[in-house]
Formats: structure tokens, sequence, C-alpha cells
């Protein structure tokens, strides 16, 4: 009985006699297969996204509705002038430029290089910032001089009997 | 039982679809195709249950 407790119980030199790790990390056809098909479900899970986001655009939800603002009327505004409005909020000051008899442009006026507001220097033809010297171009806002590097947000403007109308704001496309 | 490799072929074939709609669908959704682009995405949800189905039958029959 003494014996007992003292005696070893295993005649080896260690306690792992019974782990077997041979080809543990052996990858069986079995095991590819399932490989596969995780990778296939991975593809599936990662394709929903792309069809949440497709459809989403497809039914108009990414466009944002404002409802429409009167500006100004076409008579109050010579060709080559520039009034100032609010839109979407109040705070949001845009400009809006009438080039031609047919031809209105309006872009929010902030500029995109430090939100200073921006100008129609109506004898140069373009739109100055006069914080830093950031010009636009009329036609499209993209910037043409300065330190701003992106277009100004450009307003849909639509001319209904006599009278100029804000409708919306173009989505930004990087 | 002499093991089949025909599933495994498939299952090849299943993640090759796999890749080409993907990308098709990432193309199409940046040109603006979004109807490309959910018929796509369905592809490529369906595919899944394809190649559990042919991982089943693989198994089950050959091992």
């Amino acid at each position: 009985m003494t014996d007992k407790n003292n005696k070893i119980p295993f005649n080896e030199d260690n306690y792992t006699h019974n782990i077997n790790r041979n080809n543990e990390r052996k990858l069986d056809r079995r095991g590819f297969m399932k490989t596969l098909v995780g990778a296939a479900g991975v593809f599936a899970v990662s394709s929903l996204p792309w069809g949440v986001l497709a459809a989403k655009e497809l039914n108009g939800l990414g466009d944002k509705k404002y409802p429409k603002h009167k500006i100004t009327d076409e008579k109050s505004l010579p060709i080559g002038d520039a009034v100032d409005f609010a839109f979407p909020g109040e705070h949001d000051s845009a400009i809006l430029i009438r080039l031609s008899e047919k031809k209105y442009v309006a872009y929010q006026n902030a500029c995109t290089h430090l939100r200073c507001p921006v100008f129609w220097k109506k004898d140069e033809g373009e739109m100055l910032c006069p914080c830093h010297h950031g010009k636009f171009d009329v036609n499209t806002g993209e910037p043409i001089a300065g330190p701003p590097r992106r277009p100004l947000p450009e307003i849909h403007v639509k001319v209904e009997n006599g009278a100029v109308y804000a409708v919306g704001v173009k989505r930004y496309e990087a | 039982m002499k093991r089949s490799y025909l599933p495994v072929a498939f299952l090849l074939a299943v993640l090759m679809l796999n890749l080409i709609f993907t990308q098709y669908m990432v193309h199409q959704y940046f040109y603006e195709h979004y109807t490309n682009t959910i018929i796509a995405a369905v592809i490529n949800v369906i595919l899944f249950p394809v190649a559990f189905l042919i991982y089943k039958k693989g198994v089950n029959v050959h091992d």
C-alpha cells in the first residue's frame, strides 16, 4: 500500500504519450472542399452590401429631396449678374449667376478650402474667394486656381413662370 | 471506395464563377448599372448553396 503513491504511473519520461499529432495539419480532400464552400459563403455574404447599395440607388434613396425654393425673378437679375440666396438650409449660403438669357448656374458659395464666401467677378468671368485667392470655373464649379481642390457643390435650378427656383443639390462625386 | 475528385473540380468552378461575378458586380456598380449589380449579387448568393450541395453530395457518396 505504501508503494502506491510513490510509483510513476507510466514507464515513460513524459505524460504526452497519448497525444498523437501526426498529419494534424494535413489538408485532405474533404477539408479542401470545406474550405471551398466556406470561400463561396464569404463571397455570398460580401455581395450583400453591394446589392443593397445598388437597390438603394435604383430606388433613388441616394438623392435627397429638398422643397423647391424661389431665388429671384428673372426680370430683377440682368445677364452677367449674381444674387445670393440660401439653399437648402437657411445657413447654406449660395450664389446664383445668370450667364446668358437662358443659362443660370448656382453653387453653394462656401469655398471648399476654408469656407469663406465665394464672389462672382463679373469683369473677369470667374468666381473668386478673396481669403486666399481661390478661383472657380463659373460653368462647372471646378477649382482653377488657389488652394481649393474640390469643386463647389452645384445647385440645380429651374426657371418657371419668370422666376428662378432651386430644386436640388448635385451629388458629390469624388 | 475510390475517391472522386469531380466534386472538387465543380467546387473550384463555383469559386471561379464567384470571382467573375464579384468583379462584374463591383465594376457594374461603378458604371452605375445598378440592375446588373443586383443580378450579379443574387448569382453570387445562389452560388453558396450550390457549393454546399456539391460538397454534401461529394462527401456522402464517395467518402
